[in-house]
């Protein structure tokens, strides 16, 4: 899959199986108790961050993951 | 989730809301397709719905999101190292609560004498299903949003 089809598959124009159903994948999401990926993020105001850098901030972090729905 | 981010924050738990993708693009909240947009979004999900935890936005290929699971709504609470200690495939505030309450025990019976190491557990949990208030959420989004979500789900 080319970097284009991947940003058109993941922000998919329509809510219909096809296209939503291949991204529910938490049966292989990452294992509770090993070190999980990292991954660069923005704050609202544009500037970068790093998720493990949001995470050393306190002892434990909630992360919700969501849309407006 | 916005008060449980309040109630525990004296307590050393940091919480946030990660900007994903939207789930049900309608006229009003269309699939992404910059940056520029998703930043536009993430910024209303503020100034809409009040959500008062810090919002981050995932890249635009939803890198991070993709990751752990893409599920549209899920929570997880990682440790300050990195790990994570809990994971739900949608995001249910007891549930999160009754996790936080949990770790935070943990130091003080290591503080009483406890041996404690870690295991994994499986559990099923509840949460209420507000389908009025989903539906808001939807018409918010647009009628396309709702329309194909009635044509998916019924």
């Amino acid at each position: 899959m080319t970097d284009a089809e991947l940003l058109a598959r993941y922000n998919y124009d329509e809510f219909v199986p096809a296209k939503f159903e291949p991204w529910m994948n938490f049966d292989s999401s990452p294992t509770l108790g090993k070190p999980a990926p990292d991954f660069p993020l923005w704050h609202l105001d544009g500037s970068e961050t790093r998720l493990g850098e949001i995470l050393s901030r306190h002892t434990y972090t909630i992360v919700e993951f969501g849309s407006f729905t | 989730m916005n008060a449980i981010a309040d109630r525990y924050a004296a307590q050393s738990v940091g919480s946030i809301f990660l900007y994903t993708h939207e789930a049900h693009p309608g006229e009003n909240y269309p699939h992404l397709t910059s940056m520029a947009q998703k930043f536009r979004h993430a910024h209303a999900l503020h100034d809409l719905l009040q959500v008062a935890r810090p919002i981050l936005v995932d890249s635009l290929d939803g890198a991070c999101h993709r990751a752990y699971g893409s599920m549209p709504n899920m929570s997880w609470i990682f440790t300050q190292t990195g790990l994570p200690v809990y994971k739900a495939d949608w995001t249910d505030a007891r549930s999160v609560e009754s996790a936080v309450e949990y770790l935070l025990n943990i130091s003080e019976r290591r503080r009483t004498g406890e041996k404690l190491v870690p295991f994994r557990v499986e559990r099923l949990d509840f949460r209420n299903q507000d389908r009025l208030t989903f539906y808001k959420g939807l018409e918010r989004n647009g009628p396309k949003a709702v329309k194909e979500f009635r044509e998916a789900f019924g």
